[in-house]
């Protein structure tokens, strides 16, 4: 029997420690979203039996119900793809060179400006919700798309600007410079110099703006109607007066939560990039 | 290279992930298709008749071409009633939408509607307790004038009085009708029939009553508590069973002087027996529970007995989630030591937005007046073709109906009994003080109520904290 090299051994044991401990991180993701996969599998009696059932006959029909007949949340599925969507490509549009500007331009008040994007950040939503809707209801946008994008705009905004300063910030002024000499204007420079830069920061970005929209319901109740009804809203129809649908409501759920997933899937490589595009060059965030 | 290695080694290139989209994206084709194939048709066999409304004397086509949006809660009452608009469009050529807005939302929504005069609701499903609020800001119209217009009103055929009188009390302001209801309940004691029976207990005459029942049918090592009651904080919530506990115990809400006063002796012993008994003999985490959580605790046979909205029958004897169909018996509320029972009320109603025009109001109110009427009332409760079975009906006439009888004793045969002498002998409409600022009020007492029953502060402190700011509001 050969004896086993204590520094092999340490590394095993720290290895283990680390798997075990990320196991038990993802456990506190996956185990929601695992009861929630079940529930939706479950007729409505099976969820409220007590001890809980692991083993029953899953059933399609909560997902049946979910995306037809009355209940149907597809129509505001798909009224909160067409908002996230508008209000993500509006918001990275305008963050970006906004973020640009806050990063590499001398502006006269900048200091200030910054600070009030911040502040509109600040202010509790449930106190803008009676200005925005005399607002839109004065100019006849509730209930509208553009009121309801317009609106989120202006918390994907200031979030979107102050996420891409910083890592516009990580971008070293000598790559600038190199192209100022080369006679790149600064839109040149901004679109071919700083963007394949910043890729990642705009991954994450997109993520974090999609996400806030698509997950939005404050606004989206007060603010909408028959008309834009995003998914927020159409899942609380499973939420009545009178009872939780559950099963019903997991399914709902688990449907609604589809784009977030396909998207971080789609934007994973990114992500990564972005989130740890300080820590490759040794720098952290300004 | 076998396929389980092609799979690993293309993982990192991406196809993994494209798959997985393309799988995704497939998905929600496959889901979105059912939509379309499944969508329920209802059949003409399926409709209830309800040609008799046309003997109204009335023109119904009179606001033909209007379109207006009704705001409702998710419920099973309103979508039966959306189920028959169709019936409404064909009737008078106007068009209607509902527009579900969660119950926590419907009045915030409402109240921002209706003080910004965007008209965006022509009626919603109105909470009573809004009603003075709404009409002294002259938000809503006065029903009286409709109700007397002989163009839009035949008063034979929709038969106002017919209404069970209570709620239309509730909705009414310095006598003026400002709301219709549509549906409605009053509060029972419900139990379980088996267990009282083995437990030789008959339904609590008294509160004393009803604690030492609790206390014989508590037993939870074998999954079954004594009682529970809306623990959950809120105006419609915790104190919607506390303000009948506070009178029961003799308590009144205004003094000689007309002020406002929740933290005298019967106050707080209502309090302190709301707290004692469901600390005892209630499910740990009642605090949070709203109606809905127990009527789910009730029906899955886990809670003895509850206190609690007639209605809440047509969810614990639904067969599809229930285990307690056919042991479930009614009672009225108990008496408290004053002598008095006094049963909590309350009922969705369709008021008139005072901002809309005078086409859209005709249009509303022949709304109302179709959703309100016998014919509809019957044709969403025993009436309806589907599963759900509406039993707040509004008026006594359907009430006592052979064919509503029917209904509600399947689920019960002492349902009607209880029901009718709760409405007629148990309660008046000021059970909660119909003031403009119920709404505030209501809130810092479920406050104050919850942070006794969690002990977060005792009960004579949080009544004089309560006291106190109510206090302010009412100056202010």
């Amino acid at each position: 029997m050969t004896a086993i090299n204590p520094h092999k051994a340490a590394r095993l044991r720290r290895n283990v420690l680390l798997y075990v401990a990320a196991a038990l991180l993802l456990l506190i993701w996956v185990v929601p979203i695992l009861w929630a996969v079940i529930v939706s599998l479950k007729s409505e009696s099976e969820v409220l039996a007590y001890p809980p059932q692991l083993i029953f006959q899953p059933t399609m029909a909560n997902y049946r119900d979910a995306v037809s007949g009355g209940f149907s949340i597809l129509p505001s599925f798909f009224t909160s793809f067409i908002l996230s969507t508008a209000t993500t490509i509006l918001t990275v549009l305008l963050a970006v060179p906004a973020a640009y500007a806050f990063a590499r331009l001398s502006l006269p008040g900048k200091r200030a400006l910054g600070f009030y994007t911040l502040v509109t950040q600040m202010i509790p939503p449930v106190g803008l919700v009676i200005p925005y809707f005399l607002i839109l209801n004065k100019i006849g946008w509730l209930d509208t798309y553009q009121g309801l994008v317009t609106v989120f705009l202006t918390f994907s905004l200031p979030f979107a600007i102050w996420l891409m300063v910083s890592y516009m910030e990580d971008i070293p002024k000598e790559m600038e410079e190199a192209a100022f000499l080369d006679k790149a204007s600064r839109l040149q420079t901004l679109w071919h110099v700083i963007l394949p830069q910043v890729r990642g920061g705009i991954a994450v970005t997109v993520i974090f703006v999609f996400l806030n929209a698509w997950n939005e319901f404050l606004f989206s109740v007060q603010l909408s109607g028959n008309h834009v009804r995003p998914v927020t809203v159409a899942m609380y129809n499973f939420v009545s007066v009178e009872q939780t649908l559950w099963a019903k409501l997991a399914a709902a759920a688990l449907i609604a939560m589809l784009p977030m997933i396909v998207i971080g899937i789609a934007a994973q490589k990114q992500i990564v990039k972005g989130l740890t595009v300080g820590a490759v060059k040794g720098g952290g965030r300004r | 290279m076998n396929e389980h290695d092609n799979g690993r080694n293309t993982r990192g290139a991406g196809i993994h992930r494209r798959t997985l989209l393309k799988t995704t994206a497939a998905g929600i084709a496959a889901l979105a298709m059912p939509a379309v194939l499944t969508r329920p048709v209802r059949a003409a066999a399926d409709v209830p008749d309800m040609s008799s409304v046309k003997d109204a004397k009335i023109d119904w086509k009179q606001a033909k071409g209007s379109s207006i949006t009704i705001g409702v809660t998710p419920a099973g009452y309103f979508d039966n009633l959306g189920a028959l608009l169709p019936q409404f469009q064909e009737l008078t050529g106007i068009n209607v939408r509902l527009e579900k807005t969660p119950p926590g939302e419907i009045r915030q929504k409402a109240v921002l509607d209706l003080s910004s005069k965007t008209g965006t609701w022509a009626s919603h499903a109105a909470d009573p307790m809004y009603y003075p609020l709404y009409a002294r800001n002259n938000w809503i119209d006065p029903l009286d004038t409709y109700l007397g217009d002989s163009k839009l009103t035949d008063p034979e055929w929709f038969a106002f009085d017919d209404i069970v009188k209570s709620w239309t009390g509730a909705t009414s302001v310095d006598g003026k009708p400002y709301g219709i209801p549509y549906d409605g309940e009053t509060t029972l004691q419900i139990y379980r029939t088996d267990v009282y029976e083995k437990l030789g207990l008959k339904p609590a005459d008294t509160l004393e009553e009803y604690v030492s029942n609790a206390a014989k049918v508590n037993d939870p090592s074998n999954r079954l508590w004594g009682c529970a009651l809306r623990g959950f904080k809120g105006a419609g919530q915790n104190m919607y069973i506390y303000p009948s506990l506070f009178e029961e115990f003799g308590g009144k809400w205004f003094n000689a002087e007309n002020q406002i006063i929740v933290n005298g002796k019967e106050a707080l012993d209502a309090l302190e027996w709301y707290i004692d008994l469901l600390t005892k003999y209630a499910p740990k985490g009642v605090e949070n529970w709203n109606w809905p959580d127990i009527a789910d605790a009730f029906s899955q046979g886990t809670v003895g007995s509850y206190i609690d909205a007639n209605t809440s029958a047509a969810v614990v004897a639904n067969p599809e989630k229930s285990k307690v169909v056919g042991k479930i018996g009614f009672a009225r509320w108990p008496k408290g030591p004053s002598g008095r029972r006094v049963a909590s009320i309350w009922n969705w109603s369709f008021p008139i937005n005072g901002a809309l025009s005078k086409e859209d109001k005709a249009a509303t109110w022949l709304f109302i007046q179709w959703a309100a009427s016998k014919e509809v009332q019957a044709a969403t409760s025993y009436d309806f073709p589907g599963a759900y079975k509406r039993l707040g009906v509004n008026r006594t006439s359907v009430l006592n109906s052979d064919a509503f009888k029917k209904l509600a004793n399947g689920i019960g045969d002492t349902f009607i009994d209880a029901t009718t002498a709760s409405l007629e002998k148990d309660t008046h409409v000021d059970w909660r003080p119909r003031v403009p600022q119920w709404a505030a009020i209501g809130e810092i007492m479920a406050t104050a109520i919850q942070a006794s029953l969690v002990g977060q502060a005792k009960p004579k402190e949080a009544l004089d904290k309560a006291q106190e700011k109510i206090a302010g509001i009412m100056k202010g």
